[in-house]
């Protein structure tokens, strides 16, 4: 059975980010994850925060904060240090990120012709934080038949000026089908098989000819280059850089309907800095039950054929995602159960889960659903919560947390920065370091 | 429903005066437009919404064997036996040949079960016994407590290939049928109606239809249209409550042994299975609720057929509204009210002579339904000749070279044989290509995603649209294309068929929203929202307070 | 899905119903291998919980034209059954369980192929093709035969085959007087000081030397071995659809293993592939999952599972010599479907020297049966490329993998040989006894 200093309990971005910063502070371990997470759908932009009237995401976080229960009440200020450090750690691992808190608001186009405010994207995304020019178009380019993109939908939306909302848009819209070397022939298609095929040198140089000179076939003058999220997938700076280059305009990457290309490129950066240090990942390990004295967590369980893994913690870090990662189902009684601990959740009533006009973000409010904690991140009961946190050593994180309407605030991302770098902080400061490295083997116990 | 961009022109000509016209698209209506056509009737149809979006649409997929009926309603069960052979012979495309059982459950009294086979039998309906450890063999999921079981000729049926059949039946020979065309008024003139005033939804334009005689097949709503004529008809609307379930736990239709009540039926229609049904009187057609104490309700007695039907993915829950008929014209209990069908002759009743009106019935019966009402149109109209229905095959929508029951595997099938793989699958759910979407918009535009739906499946599946939507409204942008240069009426056409898809497959969630199915809806909208910025394509007046 | 099976709390586990689960969130077809590589295999959504809507409940053939049709769909043929889709859903959907029963829905009713029936009978090819090692090693390595081979029977004639070793396993144990028997046929040393060794058809026919390491790591541990009578574990009898053979196959193993299984042994095994099969596809694929089989499941251990759990015991003996060597690991799919971890590395840990490496790569392509065949060698092939590379690249003479059949596929593309983890074990226990003396502690003797 083996033992971890902290095991982390879900693979999306919170959980990532919280097990890469505690390896990189020498602890022991272990991502276990039922399956890969939520990341996997992302589209790119890293959402801190927005609101219609804030001027910048800082200003939307401050905002935000001022609400009662929400988690930038007590995470606020760990946003701008979390956000630093991921910054540094993405462009060490080769996907740098472009955007800041305060610097303001971008458009940015997506896969099915909508807009949306972004303010820290992937460099891939980095053109939709620039204002455009006056007479710069965006040429929408795609490949024929690729049924997760359609240029000529997504040009007709984008060529409305309310789709834009107030932000700054191109002079014109226009859309170029592409045919791609081989893929029309292809009878499975999808935004992974197309990023692989760019992952290719020789395949990417034959494909941008093709939409270089598709795009220079829409007229002279200044243009931007909207493509759909598939520029590469473990080899993506270099494609993204050749796109450029070849198309001699910037290019921005539409995010599509999962899987998230650019999503998986920060999983699988994250995973790599994760084991660099140390630091295992599990797939298809759900929790089946915890060992707990008193307040403390001692081991968790997950399925394995015919037995459980037991791994011995010395702490717990709760990143499973809410209802859409399955860290909370709803039943229907009613109860929103927490899947891991069974941890009291604080929740709408199953008449709010989803009301009102499906058309609205606003219309689940179950989304909100979640645990309260103390200032440590540590669980506590949401009727009680001046009685101290129910465990020391868990702390929660990410989607998971109570009070956040992420859909239309905008804020899922800031808030697993945030809580990722302030519960490895506090773990850090409470447990003794270890080396990561594999070390010999103990005396007997 | 709204339709954006230039909608075509309607192609209705007013200058024709048609023998008949049958007001409402239900299976009733286009039974009846076929059955018209055949006996040399120039009929055209009208529905304000598109085809079979009545109860049609929204009933239990079942085509009947009589079984339900055979302990207290004799008549009634001989006609859906009778019916039920006919409509295997003349529309095979349109049914699955799942077969039925009666079982008897712990719950279920041994008496009904004694009874059973000979009842049947004074119904001429098909009945027998069979050996229930074959019976659980087969259907792994039902409650192994079951005691007996009885195998009837029940089957599923699919309304809308049915109903695009009669009305292409129709169409070869002269008659017409028009989707989105709204009665909203009569011309009359004594003891006839002149005209039927109809307003095609799309565009907002007003005709006048003249025919020689007027026919109401307009199920629930029956007593609207008879009051724009000014004929005196009170329904007494019958809503059911069905629950949709991702998988077949069953291949063949399972009733219980006993005297019909709430959910005591699971259907396996296409890809899914249906639990079914409540009976709640509602006074409007239009208006009613599903509530989860009906969905609680349900499950609860399908839970005595399928032990665990609670741990099954439940996709959605969706209601329709019986075309019941109260003779007493006073608001009497649903259950009370006659469900055989009644043909009402306005001549006798309200001093109309060109009009009639067919209430009651069910799915099963429609052609009958039919052919009782076109016997007393022709009548009346003075055309003598007999009803073909029964004899002559419907022709299959799909164009199949050889028609036979529908198989379930046959999509799949057919898919693989093209070459099979995911590149041209728009909702991959339910297996629907991109040429089957473009064909169905050549053919219905200006449409829905709504009407797509319904003659694809698309959206029906798991992800209930939430991948499909988007893929359907790239494709209608290619299409409207076609049809128009402007960017920004494309992208319109688009968007609105986005927004009235999400929202209309949304209705089916908030009811059963809970467990898998509400993860399903979160993250659907999580990246619909969130990734992918659909609130700045689809407008909302209720802006949530977190945006403000 | 069983009667039994769906009324018990656990029925919601079961495969059928797993379907139900899924989100169609797209992430098994992101990690799928042979997707990957393959234009002609949709992936694991397409081919399981999707196509599973479209598949009757029952296998009931429907007569199509006169021609009876057991299933619509052909293409989840392609899926190796790696379960990595399995692994990586986030919903619990059984995915790759799904394709395997739809495989062998495809071939219910008929009769199989020569070949996949040929290629399942793993005992008797063994059985028959050990007396005559150096001809059968011959013949199966030489070109002309070889391609013979493949027109006739559809195996790829550069497909890795392993090579036969004389005398098989069980008789050379039985012949220095190991234990062989049924439980109960002759006096036992008790649980704690014995385990029941699953050899497999592997080990017992063509690598012996790993049942040589693994015995002598147990013994090193103070575990007697007793090798009862056992069959092969069944699994590519399961592969390729003949569930009625892989049924026969696990009652016979479960009705001698089950008594052991009562009485407190430990059933250990070197091959991932056998000990997931006895785990748990006798219950998933078969339906076999009667208390007896249920017995065996639970005391079935992987070999390297087994030593890391007497690790974390304290009751390991880690006395290791010194073995210098950088050493590439491949974890085998069917390790991962075990959900225990990679024990192999951390037991690696401990042999001071031992630089081992995770290749961290997905699938080496063989799949057990699937790479052998025609139709499917270049994409096995293909599935692995990544993997060789790496492992050539490393510059390390040897690789480590806990499966048999992967260590043959990577042996083969590298040119290289490929052991499994105990027997590093073993060398670096000999290595300390060539020393005279052990540098660390020896915890299992004691006991």
């Amino acid at each position: 059975m083996p033992s971890a200093d902290v095991a982390v309990i879900g693979a999306g971005l919170a959980g990532l980010l919280t097990a890469v910063r505690l390896a990189e502070d020498g602890a022991r371990v272990v991502v276990l994850s039922e399956g890969n997470g939520t990341l996997h759908w992302a589209g790119g932009p890293i959402d801190l925060g927005f609101a219609p009237r804030a001027s910048d995401a800082a200003d939307a976080v401050r905002g935000l904060a001022r609400r009662r229960g929400h988690p930038y009440a007590l995470l606020g200020v760990d946003v701008a240090p979390a956000l630093d450090w991921f910054l540094q750690l993405t462009t060490d691992l080769g996907l740098p990120h472009a955007g800041s808190l305060d610097g303001g608001f971008g458009p940015l186009p997506t896969g099915i012709g909508g807009v949306r405010p972004v303010s820290v994207v992937p460099a891939a995304q980095a053109a939709a934080l620039e204002p455009w020019a006056p007479g710069e178009r965006l040429v929408i380019a795609g490949q024929a038949g690729f049924k997760d993109f359609w240029p000529r939908a997504v040009a007709s939306s984008l060529a409305r000026p309310e789709v834009w909302g107030g932000f700054s848009r191109p002079a014109r819209v226009t859309a170029v089908t592409v045919e791609w070397p081989g893929l029309h022939e292809r009878r499975n298609l999808n935004a992974l098989r197309i990023a692989e095929a760019f992952d290719n040198p020789d395949w990417r140089t034959a494909a941008l000819d093709i939409t270089a000179r598709a795009v220079a076939s829409t007229g002279p003058g200044p243009v931007r280059v909207g493509l759909p999220a598939v520029l590469g997938l473990r080899d993506h700076p270099r494609a993204l850089d050749a796109a450029e280059e070849r198309l001699g305009a910037p290019v921005m990457e539409f995010p599509l309907v999962p899987p998230g290309i650019p999503g998986i490129r920060l999983h699988d950066v994250l995973r790599a800095k994760l084991r660099a240090r140390g630091g295992r990942l599990l797939l298809g390990e759900r929790v089946a039950r915890v060992e707990t004295t008193r307040r403390k967590v001692t081991a968790v369980a997950t399925t394995a054929a015919t037995r459980e893994l037991v791994t011995h913690v010395g702490a717990l870090v709760l990143a499973t995602g809410g209802i859409a990662g399955s860290g909370l189902i709803g039943e229907p009684s009613g109860v929103i159960r927490e899947t891991v601990l069974g941890l009291p959740v604080e929740g709408p009533p199953i008449e709010s889960w989803l009301s009102g006009d499906p058309l609205d973000p606003g219309s689940l409010p179950i989304a909100a659903a979640g645990l309260r904690t103390d200032d440590t991140l540590r669980p506590v009961d949401p009727g009680r919560p001046t009685d101290g946190p129910l465990f020391d050593n868990v702390r929660v994180v990410g989607a998971l947390l109570a009070g956040q309407q992420w859909m239309v605030e905008r804020c899922g991302d800031g808030v697993s920065l945030a809580s990722a770098w302030r519960a490895a902080a506090s773990l850090s400061g409470a447990a003794p370091k270890r080396r990561a490295t594999p070390r010999r083997a103990e005396a007997v116990r | 429903m709204t339709f954006a961009g230039t909608a075509a022109a309607s192609t209705l000509d007013p200058t024709v005066v048609w023998d008949a016209l049958v007001i409402g698209g239900g299976a009733t209506g286009a039974g009846l437009l076929r059955d018209l056509a055949r006996r040399g009737m120039r009929t055209l149809l009208v529905d304000r919404s598109d085809l079979g979006t009545g109860t049609s649409g929204r009933y239990h997929g079942l085509l009947h064997s009589g079984g339900r009926y055979v302990a207290r309603d004799q008549s009634a069960a001989r006609e859906c036996i009778v019916e039920n052979r006919i409509v295997r012979r003349i529309a095979p495309f349109a049914v699955e040949d799942t077969g039925g059982y009666f079982v008897t459950t712990p719950d279920d009294p041994d008496d009904y079960a004694d009874a059973f086979p000979g009842l049947c039998a004074a119904s001429d309906v098909d009945c027998q016994e069979v050996d229930v450890a074959e019976v659980l063999r087969r259907n792994p999921t039902l409650n192994p407590r079951i005691r007996r079981a009885f195998a009837v000729p029940d089957a599923a049926v699919e309304p809308w290939a049915l109903i695009e059949g009669n009305v292409a039946d129709a169409a070869a020979l002269g008659s017409a049928a028009l989707p989105y065309h709204k009665v909203v008024g009569f011309d009359r003139s004594g003891e006839r109606l002149l005209a039927a005033k109809v307003v095609d939804v799309r565009s907002g334009t007003e005709y006048r239809v003249m025919a020689g005689q007027m026919v109401s097949a307009a199920g629930a709503w029956g007593g609207q249209i008879a009051a724009m004529a000014g004929a005196k008809l009170t329904m007494a609307p019958g809503k059911g409550t069905m629950l949709v379930f991702n998988q077949r736990m069953t291949d063949a239709v399972i009733n219980r042994c006993h005297k019909p009540g709430d959910g005591d039926i699971m259907v396996p229609v296409g890809t899914v299975a249906i639990l079914g049904t409540t009976d709640i009187h509602v006074a409007d057609p239009d208006d009613w609720q599903i509530t989860r104490s009906e969905v609680d309700e349900l499950l609860d007695e399908g839970e005595k057929l399928f032990p665990h039907l609670r741990r099954m993915r439940l996709l959605r829950a969706y209601g329709g509204v019986r075309p019941l008929y109260d003779p007493n014209e006073a608001g009497t209990e649903s259950r009370e009210v006659t469900r055989a069908h009644v043909v009402l002759d306005h001549a006798a009743r309200d001093g109309i002579s060109n009009f009639t009106s067919i209430v009651g019935g069910k799915l099963t019966t429609f052609r009958l339904m039919a052919q009782d009402t076109a016997d007393v149109v022709a009548r009346k109209a003075g055309v003598t000749a007999r009803a073909t229905t029964a004899q002559e095959p419907v022709p299959d929508p799909h164009g199949g070279a050889k028609a036979r029951y529908h198989w379930l595997g046959g999509r799949l099938a057919a898919h693989e044989a093209e070459g099979g793989g995911d590149a041209g699958l728009l909702c991959e759910c339910e297996l629907v290509t991109r040429s089957m979407l473009e064909e169905v918009l050549e053919r219905r535009w200006p449409c829905s995603l709504d009407d797509v739906r319904r003659l694809t499946r698309l959206g029906m599946g798991p992800c209930q649209g939430g991948f499909c939507t988007f893929r359907a409204a790239g494709a209608v942008a290619d299409h409207a294309a076609l049809v128009t240069n402007d960017p920004v009426a494309i992208g319109d056409m688009a968007e609105q068929a986005m927004a009235d898809f999400i929202r209309e497959r949304q209705r089916g969630t908030q009811p059963i929203a809970h467990g898998r199915q509400l993860q399903e809806a979160v993250v659907t909208a999580g990246f619909q929202w969130g990734t992918l910025g659909l609130d700045s394509l689809v407008g909302t007046d209720a802006r949530s307070d977190a945006q403000r | 899905m069983t009667i039994a099976s769906v009324v018990e709390e656990a029925a919601h586990e079961a495969v059928g119903l797993s379907s139900d689960e899924c989100l169609k969130c797209n992430i098994c077809n992101e990690v799928c291998p042979v997707a990957r590589v393959d234009d002609r295999f949709p992936g694991p959504k397409y081919v399981g919980p999707q196509a599973q809507r479209f598949r009757l409940a029952a296998p009931v053939p429907i007569n199509l034209d006169g021609k009876p049709v057991l299933t619509p769909d052909r293409t989840v043929d392609w899926c190796s059954g790696c379960g990595w889709c399995t692994t990586a859903c986030p919903a619990g959907v059984k995915i790759a369980e799904v394709n395997s029963r739809a495989r062998a829905s495809i071939r219910a009713g008929h009769r199989p192929r020569l070949r996949d029936w040929l290629i399942s009978q793993t005992d008797l090819i063994g059985r028959f093709g050990a007396p005559f090692t150096p001809l059968a090693n011959w013949t199966l390595h030489n070109r002309l035969f070889r391609a013979l081979i493949e027109l006739v029977l559809g195996i790829h004639r550069k497909a890795p085959l392993p090579l036969y070793a004389g005398r098989s396993f069980r008789s050379r144990f039985k012949r220095r007087g190991g234990l062989v028997g049924r439980a109960g046929e002759a006096a036992l040393p008790p649980p704690d000081r014995a385990v029941v060794y699953f050899h497999g058809c592997a080990a017992n026919y063509y690598e012996q030397h790993v049942a040589d390491a693994a015995i002598a790591v147990l013994e090193r541990n103070g575990f007697q071995v007793i090798a009862p009578p056992q069959e092969c574990c069944g699994l590519p009898m399961i592969s390729n659809g003949l569930y009625q053979g892989a049924r026969t196959k696990a009652r016979r193993n479960i009705d001698v293993l089950a008594e052991y299984a009562r009485l407190g042994y430990r059933i250990v095994g070197t091959s991932t592939s056998c000990t997931h099969t006895l785990k748990a596809e006798y219950a998933e694929m078969l339906d076999v999952d009667d208390a007896d089989a249920r017995a065996v499941s639970q005391a079935t251990w992987d070999i390297c599972e087994f030593l890391l759990d007497l690790h974390e015991q304290g009751r390991l003996d880690t006395g290791f010599g010194r073995v210098d060597q950088d050493l590439p690991y491949h974890a085998p799919c069917q390790l991962r479907s075990h959900g225990i971890g990679l024990p192999a590395l951390d037991l690696f840990a401990l042999v001071p020297g031992l630089r081992a490496v995770d290749m961290d790569h997905d699938c080496c392509g063989i799949a057990g049966t699937y790479g052998l065949k025609k139709e499917k060698y270049d994409t096995a092939m293909r599935v692995g490329d990544d993997l060789f590379r790496r492992i050539e690249a490393s510059g390390a003479p040897e690789s480590a993998c806990d499966s048999e059949t992967c260590r043959w596929q990577i042996a083969t593309a590298t040119g290289r040989p490929s052991k499994h983890p105990v027997e590093y074990l073993a060398a670096a226990y000999a290595a300390a006894d060539a020393v005279g003396g052990a540098a660390g502690t020896s915890a299992g003797a004691a006991h």
